[in-house]
């Protein structure tokens, strides 16, 4: 200690009788700038819970807290900031990386207290006298600690790719998805809402590190398709994504591909298998289809130990993967990639096989310990309109099977197609295609009674479409098929209104006055398939079935025969990811069947 | 503005040349020139007023840069001369004897981000900081987390729930995924 040290206490005493620099003000207040930092505000209705304000405070000032009156929902986490004042600098980073927006600070800084709890509190839920304040530090414009913009992602040229069935979606460059990847806030909000419920910030995180063997494997836990999902998810996750508020979601779905494309399938099993150790066990199970949601129970019954036989009554597996999907949109060989390892992993699986037919359902159960189905899909659903019987009338799934089956199909030169979804899309752009190599040009018109605004499918499906010279022509419902001389020469609507009733059952209503003809040669409907439960008819009585004619599966898609599990878009979906998910869960459910029986 | 910068190039090598307003003009010269234009700027062009002087970290490009903004109080001009320093050798000459009031704005970045202007008075005194044994605070590098963790207790009380997982028991709970 310095002699300084012990004088200086003193040499304060020579300024006791000097006026004060400061000047106590009790009458006015004195209000911080406008632009001030003060204590935070939020607006809880608007905050969706994502934790960035938390992630970036450099004083870990922040705790996320559950609060009564808001309620966890696919997108909105349920917590909010709590900011301990006995920490927070003020720095306002948290204001400026609030994924809504909906963090500010006011512009007041005064607040005295003997209690030091009070000062952390929760801004919005707690209210405070400047809840209401119109002035304080909000984001500035033009300012940004994150990019809100989507890495574009190349797709060949229409003119490139209407000709041909080659994948148009090129994929990310390393640059491309790593600088996509940096975007991602690492919030996780969603994981929830992915049906499979893919540790998703944690692969994208692999990116960022570079290590695409870790983001494989991280991919496996959930998800056995990665490289399926990665073309043609349906990425409910990108809805909720935290950065889709102020921009552009994540592109999770182009980043999950990238992470598959980059490890080549002879790396799998290594990649993979490092230090697996799986002990057999004596139980078979039989998996009916090969679809996503067989092929996923069948991967995970696998890695459990069980034996898994896998009956697919088509010359290929993948189910609606490899005859539903076109190939422009999911190539073959990326199909092959994902199955041939889940059935490197010791599947076994039968082609050509029909359950009922071939095999009885009754001989499954007695060869097997339990069952697993996924059937699937595949029959067309009929719009039972006047000239619907036409033998010129198909149905997409159909045809769409035909073409992965490599037989020619017939495509006429003029064809409408009823049907507003992704199948309807699927069949558009094949079809597109298909004309254009056989006669040179593209006469195709999709049609659907939904608008615009609310049609099913995709919107980039729709787009592309378009792009690809398909006429989309919504919101019409079709009246009637007009047939003259025994042939189809097009097709009557009249203009359709609204499609749901109040309560939002199917009911929709026309304007039977505005009319349209569609001149067409082929027509083709693709309003929804239904499922063939034939295979089932000698168990039928012992199953429970649902007002919509699903069978009734517990939370482990068991059904009322307990050696029998039911899942895929005959259960829920239909998407892959559901398959996938639910095929997930049923091998579980399996493996505690079986661990009791 | 146009004027003196047309002024200050037949004299000076400047780069990235940038008019930020029109009464605001920012440029980049070599670190042996600062002394040199701020005196020129200073005694013959009217640019009496020191502003002030700050610093950023350019970690990634490993440089500092100082930026000198001066005044001139008739025209009600400024420019911001820029001037960059390597990150391992982070001196620069002091301009204290140019305007007595700089030696503030030195010590200051001298204690926060460790940049040294030899001769400057005081310059190695506390500014703000105490008892200050960590790298320069506001140097790139300085773990402001790490050191908040380490230096100031949390409240007592204090929970966070990790996003993911409270939604996971919120809306999946009995998944084991």
């Amino acid at each position: 200690m310095s002699i300084k040290d012990i004088l200086s206490p003193f040499s304060a005493w020579k300024k006791v009788i000097k006026d004060p620099v400061t000047v106590k003000d009790p009458f006015n207040d004195r209000p911080g700038a406008p632009r001030y930092r003060g204590f935070h505000k939020n607006e809880l209705d608007k905050c969706i819970g994502c934790g960035a304000c938390e992630e970036i405070c450099q004083n870990a000032a922040i705790d996320m807290v559950p609060v009564e009156g808001i309620e966890t929902v696919e997108g909105d986490s349920g917590l909010r900031p709590m900011v301990d004042y006995g920490r927070c600098c003020w720095c306002a980073l948290c204001v400026d990386i609030c994924s809504t927006n909906s963090l500010t600070l006011s512009n007041e800084y005064t607040w005295i207290d003997s209690d030091p709890d009070v000062f952390r509190f929760i801004p919005g839920y707690d209210k405070k006298e400047w809840d209401n304040s119109k002035l304080g530090w909000t984001k500035p414009k033009n300012y940004d600690l994150n990019t809100y913009e989507r890495v574009e992602m190349k797709e060949l040229h229409p003119e490139e790719r209407d000709k041909s069935f080659i994948e148009f979606v090129k994929g990310y460059s390393k640059e491309q998805a790593e600088a996509e990847a940096d975007r991602c806030i690492d919030c996780g909000l969603c994981t929830a809402t992915c049906p499979a419920h893919m540790s998703i910030p944690e692969y994208i995180k692999a990116i960022r590190n570079d290590d695409m063997e870790e983001g494989l494997r991280i991919m496996y836990e959930t998800n056995p398709l990665p490289e399926i999902c990665g073309r043609i998810c349906t990425h409910k996750c990108e809805t909720v994504c935290a950065i889709g508020h102020k921009g552009e979601p994540l592109s999770i779905r182009w980043l999950k591909r990238y992470i598959a494309d980059q490890v080549p399938e002879s790396k799998y099993k290594e990649v993979l298998e490092q230090g697996l150790e799986i002990t057999p066990k004596s139980k078979k199970v039989a998996i009916i289809g090969s679809g996503p949601s067989g092929l996923s129970a069948a991967y995970y019954l696998s890695r459990m130990g069980y034996a898994t036989k896998i009956f697919e009554s088509l010359p290929e597996a993948g189910g609606m993967m490899r005859y539903g999907i076109p190939s422009y949109r999911l190539p073959y060989d990326q199909i092959d990639k994902d199955i041939n390892y889940i059935l490197s992993c010791g599947v076994e699986i039968e082609y050509n096989v029909k359950i009922g037919k071939d095999i009885t359902i009754e001989q499954l159960e007695k060869d097997y310990d339990a069952v697993f189905s996924g059937t699937g899909l595949h029959l067309g659903r009929s719009t039972r309109i006047p000239g619907s019987e036409h033998e010129n009338v198909f149905f997409a799934t159909d045809l769409l099977r035909e073409i992965s089956l490599g037989t020619e199909i017939k495509v006429d030169e003029k064809i409408v197609v009823i049907g507003g979804g992704n199948v309807a899309m699927d069949i558009t752009r094949s079809l597109a295609r298909l004309q254009n190599q056989k006669y040179g040009k593209v006469d195709v018109l999709a049609t659907c009674l939904e608008a615009e605004d609310i049609m099913p499918a995709d919107r980039e499906e729709v787009v592309e479409a378009r792009e690809e010279k398909a006429i989309v022509d919504p919101g019409w419902g079709p009246k009637d098929i007009k047939i003259e001389n025994g042939k189809i020469k097009g097709l009557n609507v009249v203009k359709c209104l609204s499609v749901f009733d109040d309560e939002g059952r199917f009911s929709p209503k026309f304007d039977e006055d505005k009319k349209k003809f569609f001149p067409a040669e082929m027509v083709v409907e693709s309003i929804g398939q239904g499922m063939d439960l034939t295979y089932i008819d000698s168990i039928k009585d012992k199953l429970e079935f649902s007002d919509r004619g699903r069978i009734v599966v517990n939370e482990k898609y068991q059904s009322s025969l307990p050696w029998f599990f039911v899942g895929g878009d005959i259960i829920k979906g239909p998407d892959v990811i559901n398959g996938i998910a639910n095929g997930h869960i049923a091998a579980k459910g399996i493996d505690e069947f079986l661990n009791k029986k | 503005m146009k004027e003196i910068l047309e002024k200050i190039k037949t004299k000076y090598e400047v780069t990235d040349v940038l008019q930020k307003r029109a009464d605001l003009l920012f440029f980049t010269i070599d670190k042996k020139m600062v002394l040199d234009i701020l005196n020129y700027l200073k005694e013959l062009e009217g640019f009496t007023h020191l502003v002030m002087l700050s610093s950023v970290d350019w970690l990634e490009e490993n440089k500092f840069q100082l930026t000198y903004i001066i005044n001139h109080p008739i025209n009600k001009h400024d420019i911001a001369i820029r001037v960059d320093l390597n990150r391992d050798e982070a001196t620069m000459d002091s301009i204290h004897h140019i305007w007595i009031h700089a030696e503030t704005d030195q010590r200051e970045i001298k204690e926060l981000f460790g940049i040294d202007f030899p001769g400057s008075p005081g310059v190695d005194e506390d500014f703000v900081l105490e008892d200050w044994d960590e790298i320069p605070p506001m140097r790139r590098d300085f773990d402001t987390l790490e050191y908040s963790e380490r230096t100031f207790f949390p409240r007592d009380g204090r929970k966070t729930y990790d996003t993911k997982e409270y939604m996971k028991s919120k809306l999946y709970p009995d998944d084991k995924q």
